[in-house]
């Protein structure tokens, strides 16, 4: 019974270390930087040790630690020991970032032990056995980081952006008390794995699609989907630290509860086509918004928004391993996007060296787009299109529309022979990992997240709709420089950098810019 | 709507100058990746301390010296003397400040009143209806210039290549932002705003019913509410009238933000009128020293008099013993403060080893395109322009630079399709998990990044020998150097060694433009190298030995290693000599770095320096020039084997070799050298003094906006200057705020001659944005520069040792 614990050290651990760092006071406090990482170390390790825990005795809930069904208990499972290692594994990597960049800071102790508490709530949340523990830790997450955000409490801007993202986190949280209530009362207990396991078999009590579709919304507002997307443009008010183990880690706490409640979700065919347009429409639109935004940490916000989008997108399609991929992916990816961005410099200096990009015409784009679609015929039989889901084909075409966007800048005229033959291989290789990887995902997860069902009208038509949207951005985005410096474009740019102004009319409504005048 | 009624009718002429000399009190700001320190009083030079704060506490709020407290701090420490405070009350200019010390002093016990900027209308629209103007107005800016200025961030960039105004309307006219925030009808003001930005200011100056009076520092605080984004529209028009033409994007950026003004007023007038109308009033009111800044000024001067102290004791300290034979090593570096403490190492490894102090880019006044690159960069003073240009290269390289151009471009190709819309996805799916191999590579420092190291660079187009011949010569004797050469002569420029910093150029060699200086070091090394040009100095009376060699070299500021770019030249006669220096350097490195980590945090000992410079999580890698405080041009032998603690720039100086070309040297050192290092001792000054004005604040939150400059957090205004942490550790000053002491060792009429033909460079003496000793033949500080041209004898620094003789 001992192993059931082990992955509890992860957040046990960091929950003492910070406790000792909220102690201290006045910079370069003497031992806490060793034992931070040590620490986020040891959470590590444990993590690590859940995975062989799990690889020894299989999938399970272990032993209750409370009373009358309301506790800490632990649900090992391949979901939430990927979600472990991955938090446990950024976590190490910020922490010991922060102990050299926030050297010399007032406040570090203070910053250390905030920020170990976050990861301990999010490590209680990401294994959470029973739904007391996933919507508590679910909130003191949040509410730990909003001590993050808000690090620099004079600064204005700083305020600004936590006081909505607090409007919009509290509406979440409401919608994820509610839907655990729903599931509670439904299903007639608080273990996660029984609701799970009874969903699985048909089992949907009234209020299970109602509980579906308010996990749903939970979900929507914390992964920042549009129309709520604006708080995360704007909170680059706190250490870069912050904004790495904001949008590796806590950003995906809205698609780890569709994926946890995947049985649940399922008994939902119309939420989850909502999820499929909140999500794809919000993909295009972060992804657009971004290529407008001139400064490196918004527009890694916006890649961000853009990303949890086709994540979300994945989650309504029921695509649920490639969410459960994305997510990691995308959080190890933007976790050392955010702690390298003071290289923009040299970046863009060093992407003016090598002279003039090439442009590729209609042509090149046309044959680009079906050497593409002939990279993704040839890898899909070799990896094998039978067994597949129609969803899943449709989300590998998309995937392939963007490598289409590299061979189209290696088929452009001005390109040589050499970078032509370079960026085909770079597509090859691109494509190849991105199957392998998809494979890897679906084999991890069988058994433990449920195959995706087959596609009925309503997702035929989603489905449809997908690829067109996709496609048309895709086509749109390699003949790019052939229309974006249009005059009639210039209008389209301006909204598109301001994110459609939803945020301007949030900023409004809830009086963003309003002077606190002395009462 | 009804015209203001005006106080005195104005030409657009009158308009357009004070538009004009708005712009003018605004500093420069360099991109980031070329940057170069400014003076961020450049606009106010021909204003004193007390002047400058008058203005800038109007127009701005900013305070330009340090809290009281500060001052008294060390007054009471007995670091500043009553005799400081007294010869610093004796030098005042102004009348109506304190009359006596005990007055002067009660006065440092007291905070000084707070400055209050005159409200623009923003603030009081802001005031009336309760939304934030002032702050809207910096973001929609920050969202527009960003757009604009942006250098190749966004892959979707903003229309380029017209006139700030025009562009400006055309993105306001389409943005609905501040309307939703209440501004009514903001679009259709902008559209029918004149097409001439200079008609619009004058319709808005109208409008506002200002006076001529009042433009001045009315327009100055307009601009200076633009931050950054109206210094970088200065160094545009700095760039321009360098290259002989001129710029609008200032008096672009006035209109914009005048037209602001005006869309408020119109809306808020009849709540705000009888404010405004004071407001202009006090516009007018001409701008004059009061008692606060007064004070300020003096307490300042007298901490610069305490630090000058200091200083002449150092200096009259009884000089080493120095051989006359044949150096073993030669080694130039640059005047930068960080080479003092290198030079002194070096010196002290091996008694034939001399250093030589000179501006880091060595005289080659070059446009360089490196390794296959299409790049000019300017690798030379940002005061000046490139008389030569250079490629990293020979021609018979082409394959190479080929291959590497492409695989450049293959990247970038991979970038773009990282970053692209839909592409973006591909890329994270397929490419995520290889990033947890980058975090674990990252946080390990395991990524070593490789010094500079092109293929010998080289005229392009190449110089005829008279040419060279010429440039060699001026070159040395501009340097003091033109006889006893050593065997092995090492020209070191120096560039810093850091990762994941926006502000690596920074740390790099001012004088190359903000490049690292090991391009101008091996130009200049192969042409002193060449044959003909040695048979042609010989015949102008240098006679280089034959056995001489010159390397380039790269002094690393960061980890002190220096790489030897001996490759360049034919070595098979100096092996041995070269593996000496190596060593040499080595050892020098490590006492350089011992006596660095005496004053970095987190640094024990010598070694962990090193690791600095791959610790991608480090924001002080190096201090860079925090603590600059004296320019000393003089011989080496002045102030060899004194501690000069890495806070002085060395240029070596031999005024009676110069005598004979009428002062040649010294009135190019007067003119450069030393106005360069004014610019860099003043940005750290004001960075110290005003990091909100003149800083760029927290490197934690900056957000590199445009590959240009910085945000601190979202948006807004581009910042400027130092950031905080670059002058300070957390829990002291590192940069003491000291205008700098140049001290040169030359005739004082020469100097005083010099300075009457450079109107500019006086006018910092005069207004004592620096301090101007003259030193005498024993390397004693002798007389102080007081203004006007005049000299006054030091009083005796009361050296300890005359204290001991009378007593």
């Amino acid at each position: 019974m001992l192993d059931d614990l082990i992955p509890l050290i992860a957040p046990v651990v960091l929950l003492v270390a910070a406790g000792v760092a909220l102690r201290e006071s006045g910079p370069r406090p003497q031992r806490l930087p060793a034992l931070a990482q040590a620490a986020t170390l040891t959470a590590l390790a444990a993590a690590v040790g859940s995975v062989l825990v799990l690889i020894w005795y299989g999938p399970g809930t272990g032993l209750l630690l409370g009373i009358a069904g309301v506790g800490v208990s632990t649900r090992l499972d391949v979901v939430s020991v990927t979600m472990l290692v991955l938090v446990t594994f950024v976590g190490w990597i910020v922490v010991r970032y922060s102990i050299t960049y926030l050297d010399g800071e007032a406040r570090q102790g203070v910053f250390l032990g905030w920020m170990m508490m976050t990861l301990a709530s999010v490590l209680l949340l990401v294994q959470a056995g029973n739904l007391v523990q996933l919507v508590i830790a679910w909130i003191a997450a949040s509410l730990c980081l909003d001590r993050l955000l808000l690090f620099y409490r004079d600064r204005v801007q700083a305020v600004r952006a936590a006081r909505k993202k607090f409007v919009v986190a509290r509406i979440g949280d409401a919608a994820l008390v509610l839907a655990a209530t729903l599931l509670g009362l439904g299903y007639g207990t608080l273990d996660i794995a029984s609701i799970l396991a009874a969903a699985r078999e048909g089992v949907v009590p009234g209020g299970a699609v109602w509980a579906a579709g308010l996990l749903a919304l939970a979900a929507l507002l914390k992964s920042a989907q549009f129309p709520t997307h604006g708080w995360l443009t704007e909170v680059m008010e706190a250490p870069t630290p912050v904004s790495a183990l904001l949008h590796a880690g806590l950003i995906n706490a809205g698609g780890f509860i569709l994926i946890r409640f995947a049985d649940v979700m399922l008994q939902a065919p119309g939420v989850l086509a909502v999820l499929v347009m909140f999500g794809g429409f919000t993909a295009l639109f972060g992804g657009l918004a971004m290529l407008a935004q001139p400064a490196v940490k918004t527009s890694l916000a916006w890649s961000t928004i853009a990303q949890m989008g086709f994540m979300i997108m994945q989650c309504g399609l029921a695509l649920f391993p490639l969410a459960v991929l994305h997510i990691v992916a995308h959080s190890l990816y933007k976790a050392h996007a955010f702690l390298v961005s003071g290289t923009a410099v040299e970046m863009v200096a060093a992407h003016r060296r090598p002279g003039p990009v090439a442009i590729p015409d209609g042509w090149a784009v046309v044959r680009a787009f079906g050497l593409a679609l002939a990279i993704y015929a040839a890898i899909g039989f070799a990896f094998g299109f039978d067994g597949k889901s129609p969803q899943a084909i449709v989300l590998g075409a998309i995937l392939i529309f963007g490598v289409a966007y590299l061979l189209a800048q290696g088929l452009a005229d001005a390109a040589p022979r050499v970078l032509t033959r370079r960026t085909a291989l770079y597509s090859v290789a691109a494509s190849i990992s991105y199957f392998a990887l998809q494979r890897g995902a679906e084999w991890l997860t069988a058994g433990t997240l449920p195959a995706t069902p087959a596609p009925g009208p309503l997702e035929w038509a989603l489905l449809a709709l997908s690829v067109f949207s996709f496609g048309l951005v895709a086509i749109a985005q390699a003949t790019f420089p052939l229309w974006a410096y249009h005059p009639a474009a210039a209008g389209l740019r301006v909204h598109l950098a301001n994110g459609l102004y939803v945020n301007a009319v949030f900023d409004r409504l809830i009086g963003s810019w309003s002077i606190r005048r002395p009462s | 709507m009804k015209p203001a009624p005006l106080a005195e009718p104005m030409d657009m002429a009158s308009i357009s100058a004070a538009a004009d000399a708005a712009a003018r009190q605004i500093p420069p700001l360099w991109p980031l990746a070329t940057s170069a320190a400014v003076n961020p009083f450049l606009g106010q030079a021909r204003e004193t301390l007390a002047e400058a704060s008058a203005r800038l506490g109007r127009v701005g709020g900013i305070s330009v010296t340090m809290p009281r407290t500060w001052y008294l701090a060390r007054i009471e420490a007995g670091e500043i003397t009553d005799q400081d405070l007294l010869a610093a009350l004796a030098a005042s200019p102004h009348a109506g400040g304190p009359n006596d010390l005990q007055t002067l002093v009660s006065a440092a016990r007291e905070a000084r009143p707070a400055r209050q900027p005159m409200a623009t209308i923003a603030d009081l629209a802001a005031g009336h209806c309760g939304t934030d103007w002032p702050g809207l107005i910096a973001d929609r800016t920050g969202v527009w210039a960003g757009g604009y200025f942006d250098q190749g961030q966004a892959l979707w960039a903003a229309p380029h290549g017209r006139r700030a105004w025009i562009t400006f309307r055309a993105h306001a006219t389409q943005d609905l932002t501040p309307e939703i925030m209440g501004l009514k009808g903001f679009g259709t003001f902008v559209a029918r705003a004149p097409q001439d930005p200079m008609a619009a200011i004058a319709r808005a100056v109208f409008r506002l019913g200002l006076n001529e009076a009042a433009l001045a520092t009315y327009f100055h605080q307009l601009l200076l509410s633009l931050g950054g984004w109206a210094q970088y529209g200065r160094y545009a028009l700095w760039r321009a009238e360098l290259a002989g033409g001129t710029n609008t994007t200032l008096i672009d950026l006035l209109a914009i933000r005048l037209l602001w003004e005006e869309a408020l007023f119109v809306q808020h007038e009849a709540a705000i009128h009888d404010q405004w109308a004071g407001i202009r009033i006090a516009h007018e009111a001409p701008v004059a020293a009061d008692e606060a800044g007064i004070v300020d000024a003096i307490l300042q001067e007298a901490a610069e008099r305490a630090a000058q102290r200091g200083l002449a004791e150092t200096l009259a300290a009884p000089a080493l013993q120095t051989f006359d034979d044949r150096p073993a090593l030669q080694a130039a570096f640059c005047i930068d403060v960080r080479s003092e403490v290198f030079r002194r190492a070096l010196e002290a490894v091996d008694p034939g080893i001399r250093t030589l102090g000179f501006a880091g880019f060595f005289g080659v006044f070059t446009e360089h395109r490196r390794f296959a690159s299409d790049v000019r960069e300017l690798r030379l003073p940002v005061l000046l322009n490139p008389t030569v240009s250079s490629s990293s290269g020979e021609p018979s390289d082409k394959d190479k630079d080929i291959a590497a151009r492409y695989a450049a471009r293959a990247k970038r190709a991979w970038g773009r399709f990282k970053l692209a819309a839909v592409s973006s996805f591909a890329f994270v799916e397929a490419m995520g998990p290889v990033y947890m191999a980058k975090l674990v590579r990252d946080a390990l420092a395991l990524h070593r990044p490789a010094m500079p190291n092109d293929p010998a660079p080289r005229f392009d187009p190449a110089l005829d020998l008279e040419t060279r011949i010429g440039a060699a010569e001026t070159v040395l004797r501009a340097m003091s150097l033109t006889s006893g050469f050593a065997r092995v002569v090492v020209l070191a420029g120096h560039g810093a060694n850091v990762v994941n910093n926006p502000y690596a150029s920074g740390l790099h060699c001012g004088a190359c433009g903000g490049y690292s200086g090991e391009v101008n070091a091996r130009l200049l090394a192969r042409l002193f190298n060449d044959p003909k040009v040695r048979a042609g100095l010989a015949e102008r009376g240098i006679a280089v030995p034959e056995d001489t060699l010159f390397v380039g070299a790269l002094h690393d500021t960061t980890t002190d290693a220096v790489t030897l770019y001996d490759k360049d030249a034919h070595t098979l006669h100096h092996r041995s000599d070269l593996d000496k220096v190596r060593r040499w350097l080595a050892a020098a490195g490590k006492v350089t770095r011992g006596e660095r980590a005496l004053r970095l945090p987190r640094a024990a000992d010598a070694d962990e320096i090193k690791v600095r410079a791959r610790d991608w999580s480090e924001i002080r890698p190096e201090w860079g020039l925090a603590g600059c405080k004296a320019f000393i041009a003089a011989p080496r032998t002045r102030t060899t084997g004194r501690s000069l603690e890495g806070r002085a720039f060395l240029h070596d100086y031999d005024w009676r070799q110069d005598a004979q070309d009428g002062f040649g040297v010294l009135e190019l050192i007067m003119t450069a050298p030393v106005v360069v290092a004014s610019w860099i001792s003043l940005q750290y000054y004001g960075s110290t003094v005003a990091p909100e004005a003149f800083g760029s604040g927290n490197k934690m939150l900056h957000n590199v906006v445009g590959g240009i400059g910085v945000f601190e957090g979202n948006g807004g205004l581009l910042r400027a200057g130092l950031p905080w942490q670059s002058v300070h550790d957390g829990e002291r000053y590192v940069h003491e705020p000291l205008r700098l002491s140049v001290c040169v060792e030359a005739p004082r009429e020469a100097m005083s001659e010099i300075l009457s033909r450079h109107e500019g460079v006086r006018t910092l003496f005069d207004n004592r944005w620096l301090h101007l000793f003259a030193m005498d033949d024993e390397g004693r500080l002798a007389f102080r520069y007081t203004g006007d041209l005049q000299w006054r004898p030091m009083t005796p620094a009361a050296p300890v040792r005359d204290m001991k003789a009378v007593a």
